[in-house]
């Protein structure tokens, strides 16, 4: 039985014990061993099956396109956001009496919220780098050189980290606050859901929101990830889906005598060239050249060419015949012509057409018609560069100076909500009984 | 109406329109009688929000009076926001929060509702009258009917008065000391209260008392007498109005290294259970024991208290794995490895069967035979009795203030109590309502007349 001992208060009042340092250490290694007894190791899988579901879903369009990015962004800070609130919603609150009793017994608040702080660290790095290998495998890569280091995946990994940390924080602090795992889980919902729709990135909010949105950690996660991707960069290829849509739809509209030509002058679209080398034989006037083309059976299929929508080589010679004054063009000599091109280009570059460049015929045509007179590679390029420079968004500049804003941003988060934890959970002895 | 004056009347009536301010001092007038009727002051009732709140002590429901109280503040101030937007031509932007604040105002109104019920249902029991009065209640316009009904008629009285609370505690204070010990645990506790609200709940009042080393001391008391209340007052944990000592040093100076000198194990175990044994209490001596003594000392007080305790042969077994009678000891074994002078157990035989409560206990007196003081809560204090040399019995008062009825030897309390069996004594004690003999006060006083004359 217990042995006579003469110890008593004076002895305790000399005795010295360990400090806030020393603490730390007793409680990292006691959270290590939770790690293993206590199933922590369970969010790594699960980090791996988030990230691999999110991946799936958006790999393709990450990192080519503007939008695909700045969604893939967006899902990689919830799924960063939803490992790190569901490490330590509970950590606290499922042992709130232990760490009553510890406390009584000499425990620091200070060195058990920091030695949590280390651990869900290491816990947070490795679910970073689970995430990470896992978008990669499944086609989400972060290819080429990164601000800060040669590696961008390295970068992103970074503001990856963060954000999981951070919000592993919050939810530190929400344990803190709430008394049972019940009560943690009930408010963990509106917390995500706040974190989401006030992001600032994906749903468009109020000015009057702003300083609601610098409480968040996914907004300054969102404009961090967005940024390393070089998202202003890239082009916004949502316009081209858009333009498929109405490929098809006829507009009414005019073209000019000078929009021919200049059609017909165009060396870099392949039909254009072919109906320019078509012979036509030695002719006097343009008017007689006209007139060969339109009679002789064997131009029938370059009077079939269409030139731009609906209106063929032969409309377009008609409609020039057709206009009064062009009377006097028609007949102007046109000796040593021997190719359609050559004629075309005499006519461009004689005086009088150039009163009758802005004369119009009317013609129809389709939108995808209208894009593929004017080219359209070339045109679905330039909206899609034009639309993106429309969206480009300082927040989303390249710039270390805004990648590293952001992560301070969200390391300020990271201090300020393990002091609210610390500081909550000294008042643990107040609890109400 | 000027919009100053729409605020005052809505601060003071939550409505500036007529008919409701009319219907508001008529509830207000209500409020008056019935406050009066329950023994508070009248002009409670003129206070916005208070009233409520007093209103709800007044039906004995104090708790529900606090949300009622904070309800009704909260609809006070949307009202107002309301009028000031108003005033102010707020801005679009502001305007566009106005869904918000309507969904908001929609959640208090509900809130006002079920708690202006629970009270108005308060009411009903306190007055003893049918419960089709609760019709009245669901309208907030027809409140001040049964109220002023039960406030003017002579037939409706209240069963119970909050005032009695205050003349019942001038009527039970007892005053006196205990002479400080310079070996062993003295306790002069003036009393022990928390701030709710408007007021102080007083949880313990006056005790006084002298335990020596080496005494085990059984600690009783009914449902809500204070026992864990006074033993966190007397550890330091929960500080008190009073004067501890423990072997002449002051525990509540001295908290922060005299904390080390008493163990303290709670009711339930409250350890890691998915930590190993051995592991659980290596930790706990880094925590408990000073910091100066060697690994090797450390890890032999460690095998040591395992040993003692019979804990050596799962010492590599999670927590969980153990049997309640191992956890018990695991537990009081965390506290034993800094071997206090004060040793304080709240309920350690909770979950076990008889022997292994009576081979529990006989440690713990084999602890107390050290020269330590061990003081134990416990529900079944007949099956150890004979362990014990003192009891301390804490009581409820009618005031609802834990007391101190008695502390002295196992045999005096017998003869004080005129009961043989320690737990006929809890009986004594308790309140009627909780099948007790409702005699707290009169040992209370009995005791106060016997100690200090």
């Amino acid at each position: 039985m217990a042995e006579k001992n003469g110890t008593g208060s004076a002895r305790q009042l000399t005795v010295r014990h360990r400090g806030r340092l020393a603490q730390i250490g007793i409680y990292f290694g006691k959270f290590i061993r939770m790690f293993v007894y206590q199933s922590d190791w369970k969010v790594l899988p699960m980090a791996a099956l988030i990230a691999g579901l999110v991946g799936f879903a958006l790999g393709s369009g990450f990192g080519k396109t503007m939008e695909g990015t700045l969604t893939g962004a967006f899902a990689i800070v919830c799924v960063c956001i939803w490992n790190g609130s569901f490490n330590s919603i509970q950590v606290v609150c499922r042992e709130r009496n232990v760490i009553k009793r510890e406390h009584r017994s000499g425990m620091h608040i200070s060195s058990y919220i920091l030695a949590h702080m280390m651990y869900q660290l290491l816990l947070c790095i490795l679910q970073t780098i689970v995430t990470l290998i896992v978008l990669y495998l499944v086609g989400m890569r972060f290819s080429g050189k990164g601000m800060f280091t040669p590696w961008m995946i390295v970068d992103a990994g970074i503001t990856m980290l963060l954000v999981t940390y951070a919000s592993d924080m919050l939810s530190l602090w929400i344990s803190t606050l709430v008394h049972t795992t019940t009560t943690a889980m009930t408010i963990m919902p509106f917390v995500l859901i706040f974190q989401l729709i006030f992001s600032g990135g994906l749903f468009s909010l109020p000015k009057v929101v702003d300083p609601i949105i610098m409480l968040t950690i996914s907004s300054p996660g969102l404009k961090a990830m967005a940024s390393q991707t070089k998202i202003n960069d890239l082009p916004y290829s949502a316009v081209n889906g858009m333009i498929k849509m109405v490929d098809s739809v006829e507009i009414g509209g005019r073209v000019t005598v000078g929009q021919v030509l200049d059609i017909m002058q165009d060396t870099e679209n392949q039909t254009v060239v072919e109906l320019r080398a078509v012979p036509i034989g030695n002719k006097e006037t343009l008017r007689q050249l006209c007139e060969h083309l339109l009679e002789k059976d064997h131009y029938q299929d370059l009077r079939s060419e269409t030139l731009t929508g609906d209106v063929t080589v032969e409309d377009a010679i008609r409609a020039l015949m057709d206009l009064e004054e062009m009377d006097e063009i028609l007949d102007t000599e046109i000796g040593g012509i021997t190719t359609l091109g050559e004629a075309v280009d005499a006519l461009a570059a004689s005086d009088s057409i150039q009163d009758l460049r802005d004369e119009g015929i009317v013609v129809h045509m389709t939108v995808g018609d209208a894009i593929d007179m004017i080219g359209r590679e070339e045109t679905m390029a330039r909206i899609s560069e034009t639309a993106s420079e429309a969206m480009y968004k300082p927040d989303y500049a390249y710039t270390s100076e805004n990648i590293l804003g952001n992560w301070l941003h969200i390391l300020i988060f990271v201090i300020v909500f393990a002091l609210a934890s610390i500081i909550t959970l000294e008042f643990i002895d107040k609890d109400k009984r | 109406m000027s919009n100053i004056l729409r605020l005052v009347l809505v601060l003071l009536f939550d409505s500036y329109q007529p008919f409701f301010i009319a219907v508001r001092c008529l509830y207000i007038l209500g409020a008056w009688l019935l406050l009066t009727k329950s023994g508070l002051a009248g002009w409670w009732s003129l206070i916005p929000w208070v009233r409520e709140y007093q209103l709800g002590r007044c039906a004995a429901r104090e708790p529900e009076g606090r949300g009622f109280c904070i309800a009704s503040m909260l609809i006070t101030l949307l009202q107002v926001a309301n009028i000031c937007f108003e005033w102010m031509q707020a801005s679009h932007t502001l305007q566009s929060f106005a869904p918000l604040i309507l969904v908001i105002l929609f959640a208090v109104m509900l809130m006002h509702f079920v708690y202006n019920i629970r009270v108005f249902a308060g009411f009903i029991e306190v007055y003893g009258v049918s419960r089709w009065w609760i019709v009245f209640g669901i309208f907030d316009e027809l409140r001040f009917v049964p109220m002023l009904i039960w406030g003017l008629g002579k037939k409706y009285q209240p069963g119970w008065k909050v005032e009695d609370l205050k003349a019942e505690m001038k009527r039970l204070a007892t005053h006196g000391s205990a002479a400080v010990l310079d070996e062993g645990l003295t306790v002069n506790l003036k009393d022990r209260h928390v701030k709710e609200f408007f007021r102080k709940k007083y949880l313990l009042k006056d005790i006084h008392m002298a335990i020596p080393q080496g005494h085990m001391v059984l600690l009783l008391g009914g449902s809500g007498a204070g026992k864990t209340t006074f033993l966190n007052a007397v550890n330091g944990y929960e500080k008190a109005d009073a004067k501890v000592t423990l072997n002449g040093n002051d525990m509540y100076s001295d908290y922060k290294k005299m904390k080390y000198d008493v163990g303290f194990v709670p009711q339930q175990e409250n350890m890691r259970n998915k930590d190993t044994v051995e592991r659980t209490l290596l930790d706990a001596a880094k925590l408990r024991l000073s910091k100066d003594i060697s690994k090797e000392d450390r890890l032999k007080r460690v095998q040591d208290v395992m040993d003692i305790f019979g804990l050596t042969p799962v010492k590599g077994h999670l927590v969980e794995k153990l049997s309640g009678g191992q956890k018990k000891r695991l537990s009081i074994s965390m506290e034993f490895l800094s071997n206090p002078s004060l040793f304080i157990l709240d309920e350690p035989d909770s979950g076990l069967d008889g022997v292994m409560a009576r081979e529990l206990f006989e440690q713990l007196r084999g602890i107390a035979d050290t020269g330590k003081i061990v003081i134990v809560i416990t529900h079944t204090p007949d099956r150890v009795i004979d362990l014990f040399d003192d009891v301390i019995v804490l009581a409820k008062d009618s005031s609802r203030t834990g007391r101190l009825a008695f502390y002295g030897s196992i045999e005096d309390a017998r003869k004080f109590f005129g009961r043989q069996k320690m737990e006929e004594i809890v009986k004594s004690v308790n309140q009627k309502e909780e099948g007790g003999d409702g005699l707290a006060d009169e040992f209370v006083l009995k005791y106060a007349e016997v100690q200090h004359g």
